[in-house]
């Protein structure tokens, strides 16, 4: 039975442009493009966490090196990134790896429906790119103080790491330094609005990931 | 010349409501559990700030780069920029706490580009019944409003509307004697009217070039309100 048809989060759906200047098409677009012109090794795709990542210095102190892309859309939910990567941010590239990092803006969804959007995701990445192991990141908690959305995401993370454990062309990939203090607080020096991570936090994640990436790109291809 | 009341929606104070259940602030409606408010008015509590500044993420994502540290930190500033806020969310803010205990001398404003329910009119009437707040609340102090950047990487109706609001902004903006207005809109379009990505990497939000761009001649027209003191006022009279 195929869950797709039903669950929002699994089916490819492109982001309206409710507010008239079509900045997620350009963007898309812009993406596209690049795959024609760059030979990546690395290719990053997600949400807001994925995009600002490029803003810092960290990005060209780790991840310029690699041959990056970066292909993160701030507010994308599983289902835009799907319905990206069905249209041309996978075309004319073969990357060693895949970075994806998505599901915190999946708002309605169950963790159940997340998980299903994210390994749909990652079955569309084998599909074109047989050859390229994705690395899922565990969507971060969010928020203050404990709230709802961080079981959800707590939930969706345990669901993908199970699905993943049996697939050898793609894996999980933990990147929460323990943001969560022992008052259950997260920290404005960490994540500036409690969900987008600060210079600061972006080195906790980045550093472990860098050397994650590096370790799989440094592995002799497989058969 | 439309500026507040209920006349305009845009001037009407809203708080921001928590839709996502995460406690944080989110521009979308509903009942406030506004963390980010609670700790602005807390740090009005704890600092003495020379300098306010005050809007949108325009406003928000500046700090976390390090043109902050560089060019506004060393002035003794504040950052009260929030994702999302309308001009009406900022003037709610502001009327609820953002403004107990500090006296600085200079508010710097940037809001508006995401009152997508207003006219342009609308908007300029919303941004200047905040600067109006604003003098009403701290007499001395000199407002600076930034002009509201073209966004989307071609023309589109939205950069019609921000250049309006920066139109009606300049012919009504000197009204209020203590209001300046400071708009770098045409350093990001180039001549085939386009918007780079590197200046805006959602052709919208600042990438550090971008806010490089708009950093010095902001830097400057503080500096400049900071180091005049009235003696110099009134010698530049002369």
């Amino acid at each position: 039975m195929s869950a797709e048809a039903s669950n929002p989060a699994a089916t490819p759906t492109p982001c309206e442009d409710s507010q008239g200047d079509g900045r997620w098409m350009s963007q898309h677009v812009r993406f596209v493009s690049e795959c024609k012109e760059r030979e990546p090794d690395v290719v990053f795709v997600g949400d807001s966490l994925v995009q600002l990542m490029h803003q810092f210095g960290i990005w060209r102190q780790l991840f310029s090196p690699l041959h990056c892309l970066n292909f993160g859309i701030g507010g994308d939910a599983t289902q835009h990134v799907l319905w990206r990567l069905s249209n041309g941010e996978l075309d004319n590239i073969s990357p060693k790896v895949v970075v994806l990092w998505v599901g915190t803006n999946n708002h309605g969804h169950t963790a159940e429906q997340i998980a299903s959007g994210i390994m749909e995701i990652v079955q569309l990445i084998h599909n074109k790119l047989p050859n390229a192991h994705t690395l899922v990141l565990g969507v971060l908690p969010r928020g203050r103080m404990p709230n709802p959305l961080r079981q959800r995401n707590a939930e969706v993370n345990k669901l993908v790491q199970d699905a993943l454990s049996s697939l050898s062309h793609a894996s999980f990939f933990n990147v929460d330094p323990g943001f969560v203090l022992s008052d259950g607080s997260i920290s404005h020096q960490d994540m500036y609005d409690y969900l987008h991570l600060t210079a600061h936090g972006y080195q906790a994640v980045c550093e472990p990931l860098h050397a994650q990436i590096k370790s799989l790109l440094d592995k002799p291809a497989e058969n | 010349m439309m500026s507040g009341g209920d006349l305009n929606p845009a001037a009407v104070p809203l708080p921001v409501e928590d839709r996502q259940g995460d406690g944080r602030w989110m521009s979308q409606g509903g009942a406030c559990v506004c963390v980010q408010h609670t700790r602005f008015v807390q740090e009005c509590k704890d600092g003495e700030p020379e300098v306010l500044f005050v809007g949108d993420s325009m406003v928000q994502l500046m700090e976390q780069y390090e043109i902050w540290k560089e060019m506004f930190s060393p002035l003794h500033a504040l950052n009260f920029g929030l994702a999302g806020d309308t001009t009406c969310n900022v003037l709610w803010r502001l009327q609820n706490g953002e403004l107990e205990n500090i006296r600085p001398k200079v508010v710097v404003l940037w809001v508006g580009t995401n009152n997508h329910d207003h006219t342009a009119e609308q908007v300029a009437g919303g941004i200047v019944a905040i600067a109006q707040l604003l003098t009403n609340r701290l007499p001395k102090a000199k407002i600076v409003v930034l002009g509201l950047l073209p966004r989307g990487e071609q023309p589109n109706p939205l950069r019609e509307k921000n250049a309006t609001v920066n139109r009606l902004l300049r012919s009504w903006l000197p009204r209020l004697g203590q209001a300046l207005f400071l708009d770098v809109s045409n350093e990001f379009l180039h001549s085939d009217g386009s918007i780079s990505s590197q200046d805006m990497f959602d052709y919208l939000h600042l990438t550090p070039t971008g806010y490089n761009t708009l950093a010095k001649p902001l830097s400057d027209l503080l500096l400049q309100i900071l180091e005049e003191t009235p003696e110099e006022r009134r010698a530049s009279l002369v």
